[in-house]
């Protein structure tokens, strides 16, 4: 009987304790900007993964590029944004693809297989691409959208996060600022 | 003038509704009747006013009147007349305005209904009612104000958002408002029997129609948002879990798990407690739904001003509206406790424990998904949304728990249920979905959720159609009638859950609708020039020409399609890219063609100028008007729960059981036999 009643009120404080967590949340989330959306991940160790490759199917993880500097692209063939930048990514690939320290990888995001290649064969590929079979890969690293790519350094920490087409000035800070001193082992300004 | 006379009603009303506040407790207090007439009279201005505030509002619309702000801002001359009268809630003040004028005339409504019969409860009720109306009015009046007129006015208003100048979207916020509103009914109800103390069964009873009448609009107004979103943003899909998609799809969740729980208490006296607290749930969503998507706290697709007074406004509001109920609850609930344990674990009491429990499962699953963004921000952690995939993830299994329920929870006897008798009512079904399923397989559907959701569909259909049969036939035999008009008795003789089988039966064709539409659907991009095709599925779409269209507001460059299917030409098809000169946004209109109950979905978002090519996107959606198919059979087995005739008979669940199908009325000398048995 005691029991019980020191149950019930476990109950209530337990949920006198949810109502203020949540409106002290939303007094905070007032002042916050909603579409600001900070690095996400940044200096953390990347999130590891297992996913077939879009052509072989064969699995492919994180792990097994230990040691080289991968580039992890986020994109679907019905974004957009993420046709404006293809051009860019095939010229980085043929940039740093010679360099061993060096991997692109593509993670296809919400789309179909069909689809996906389809939309390789018609704008051109050099690269690898993975399919995030049920989004797992994209709940961990936080996607927002398509497009967005990490970089992610020789001992698996995430060092950069771009979102939005890499195009243009953000290509040549891209290559310049981040993924050059990467390579060299120096430090990175973003 | 007739601004200012409906602003000075809209203030009046707001003086009304304190005095509405402060007279029933009074009356209450002094045990003096003529207070609580104050009240009642009181609230029943409060609805003329309001409406008086509405029609200037609308009055100012049909004259153009821009030197009214907000109608500024939300119209145009060009624009029909039908989206002028919708442009009032096309805005932030507008849809409070409608918010405060709805809730007026629920309160007034259920004051005339329940004014003779519920006596101790009214003046409760008109308390609460007044109270929430008073939040909402101030927020108008100081800091939202509809009213507000322009030093100068300006030649022409600022046009309605193209977007919203769709006909689903003219109905979609007033069937969505009167959702929220309407659980406020129940909500003051619930709060009337804490104060009184008086907590029986009867609020419940009482409060049912107006829960499921809440519980029909919601669903209306989510299936039109849905089918606005699917024509009019032209992505394809129906539903993204956006924020404010959640905000009217959480009170939903927890509005459905009500309307199941309370049976328990009707018919077993348990759940007291929990029901309480599930409509007290219900409503706070609706307020908290309504912050979310005033306040601006989250970014979403329905972009509205932000403005932290606003949202410091309502979020106050919210906190002494979640802090008065949820307080009440655990100060007065104590007094409750329901007397009798759960016979078994294998039993209708405990089915409906589960339905609850997934349902509220569910409901966090999709809160903690919304308010994520939040989370991480104020934990300092980095910040990181949940898109559609973690949704899919989570909620996916349960939802398919729930379709499982369905089929098992009114056909599950009460208290404790036999083996004997599971396995006459279960067997059947469970080979049923098990041949469905090897079906299933063979015909090539091998996706993981498809073929477990096909096969629970087909669970919950045999069991559906095994229980319907089992009591027409007994009717038919007992009354020497055929089985159809055995069917028909049996509606007659329990139509409360007739009605509520119905909207199962609407549950799982959209299931259906669902898993088609999106597993397989089908979809190509493509950029055409005239005389070139694309092929989708066993369709040819030829892209004839394009050109230049004009409409009373927009400017569009129309594509003129022809499908084939083989050599035969099907149908012809005219998207449009629209450009709707005042606001200078674009949109995109769908062209679409039935396809037995899928479509033949195609837009054109992106036309080179001198319409040499354009982007087309063309995609297949197998049995999608199933979705809103099976949608309208829930909202009609709803009405149908609402309009019931009365029950003929008055059947406790006690004193009949299993050996019985449910609907049929208790016979003295069956169940006397069954007693001498026990």
């Amino acid at each position: 009987m005691k029991n019980e009643k020191g149950m019930v009120r476990g109950w209530h404080i337990l949920l006198l304790a949810g109502i203020s967590g949540l409106l002290f949340l939303f007094y905070q989330g007032l002042w916050g900007n909603p579409s600001y959306i900070p690095p996400v991940l940044v200096g953390t160790p990347a999130p590891r993964f297992e996913a077939p490759d879009l052509y072989k199917g064969v699995p492919v993880t994180l792990d097994q590029f230990k040691g080289k500097v991968v580039v992890l692209n986020f994109w679907a063939s019905w974004c957009q944004e993420c046709k404006l930048e293809h051009e860019s990514l095939l010229a980085l690939n043929r940039q740093y693809g010679q360099n061993p320290g060096f991997v692109m990888l593509g993670v296809n995001y919400q789309d179909k297989e069909s689809l996906a290649k389809e939309y390789l064969n018609t704008f051109g590929n050099n690269f690898q691409h993975i399919i995030d079979l049920n989004g797992r890969i994209s709940i961990d690293y936080g996607v927002y959208g398509v497009p967005e790519t990490f970089v992610i350094d020789q001992s698996g920490v995430i060092r950069h996060k771009e979102i939005g087409p890499i195009i243009g000035e953000t290509y040549d800070r891209f290559t310049h600022r981040i993924l050059e001193p990467l390579l060299i082992n120096q430090p990175v300004s973003p | 003038m007739i601004i200012e006379l409906g602003h000075l009603a809209v203030i009046t009303a707001l003086v009304l509704a304190m005095i509405g506040i402060v007279v029933p407790v009074i009356g209450i207090k002094k045990q003096k009747a003529v207070w609580i007439e104050i009240g009642r009279q009181a609230v029943t201005l409060n609805f003329f006013l309001l409406t008086l505030g509405m029609a200037a509002m609308i009055y100012a619309y049909v004259t153009q009147d821009y030197s009214v702000k907000y109608v500024a801002a939300t119209s145009n001359s060009k624009l029909p007349i039908f989206y002028k009268i919708a442009g009032l809630w096309g805005g932030h003040e507008g849809s409070l305005l409608l918010w405060a004028w709805i809730l007026s005339a629920y309160c007034a409504l259920a004051v005339w209904i329940h004014w003779k019969t519920q006596p101790v409860v009214i003046p409760y009720l008109i308390a609460m009612e007044s109270l929430i109306l008073s939040g909402f009015l101030l927020l108008i009046l100081f800091l939202s104000n509809p009213f507000e007129r322009l030093l100068s006015a300006p030649p022409d208003g600022r046009d309605l958002n193209p977007l919203l100048q769709d006909p689903a979207m003219v109905g979609h916020p007033p069937m969505l408002y009167m959702g929220y509103v309407g659980l406020s009914i129940p909500f003051c109800f619930a709060m009337a029997a804490l104060f009184s103390g008086r907590l029986g069964e009867e609020w419940i009873k009482v409060t049912q129609r107006w829960t499921l009448l809440a519980w029909i609009s919601l669903t209306t107004g989510i299936l039109m948002g849905g089918y606005w979103a699917y024509y009019e943003l032209g992505w394809g899909g129906y539903w993204g879990w956006d924020p404010v998609e959640n905000a009217a799809f959480m009170p939903w969740l927890v509005a459905t798990a009500f309307l199941h729980s309370v049976m328990v208490q009707e018919t077993r006296k348990m759940f007291k407690v929990w029901n309480l607290f599930l409509i007290i749930l219900a409503f706070s969503l609706s307020l908290i739904g309504t912050f979310l998507v005033r306040s601006g706290v989250l970014s979403s697709v329905h972009s509205f001003a932000t403005d932290p007074g606003r949202g410091l406004f309502i979020l106050s509001f919210l906190a002494f509206m979640l802090i008065l109920s949820f307080g009440t609850l655990i100060f007065r609930s104590n007094k409750l406790k329901s007397n009798i344990e759960m016979d078994s674990m294998v039993s209708r009491e405990s089915v409906f424990l589960f339905n609850n429990l997934f349902f509220l499962v569910a409901m966090i699953t999709v809160f903690i998904g919304t308010l994520y963004p939040l989370l991480t921000e104020a934990l300092k952690f980095k910040k990181v949304s949940v898109g559609p995939p973690y949704y899919n993830a989570v909620f996916m299994p349960i939802a398919l728990g729930l379709i499982f329920l369905m089929g098992v929870g009114p056909y599950i006897p009460w208290r404790k249920a036999s083996f004997e008798s599971l396995k006459k009512q279960f067997l059947f079904p469970l080979i049923f979905a098990g041949a469905g399923m090897i079906l299933f397989a063979i015909v090539g559907i091998r996706d993981l959720y498809a073929l477990s959701g096909l096969t629970v569909v087909s669970f919950v259909l045999a069991s559906i159609v095994l229980d319907f049969k089992r009591i027409s036939s007994f009717l038919a035999k007992q009354r020497k009638i055929t089985a159809l008009q055995g069917f028909y008795t049996s509606f007659r003789q329990n139509p409360r859950r007739v009605a509520g089988i119905i909207t199962h039966i609407g549950v799982l064709i959209m299931v259906v609708g669902i898993i088609f539409s999106t597993i397989y659907q089908t979809e190509k991009v493509v950029i055409l020039k005239p005389g070139e095709e694309v092929v989708l599925k066993s369709y040819r779409i030829k892209l004839i020409r394009l050109y230049e269209v004009e409409g009373p507001n927009w400017q569009a460059q129309e594509g003129s399609f022809q499908v084939y299917q083989g050599d035969a030409l099907i149908t012809r098809l005219y998207p449009q890219k629209r450009l709707y000169p005042v606001s200078q946004t674009p949109t995109t209109e769908t062209a679409l063609h039935q396809i037995y109950m899928g479509h033949l979905f195609l837009t054109i978002p992106e036309v080179a100028p001198d319409g040499s090519w354009a982007r087309v996107r063309a995609l297949f959606n197998p049995l999608i008007l199933w979705v809103w198919y099976g949608g309208g059979v829930m909202v009609f087995g709803g009405l149908l729960n609402i309009f019931r005739p009365k029950r003929k008979e008055v059947y406790a669940a006690h004193s009949t059981e299993a050996s019985l199908p449910e609907g049929v009325p208790g016979i003295p000398q069956l169940s006397s036999k069954r007693m001498t048995q026990e």
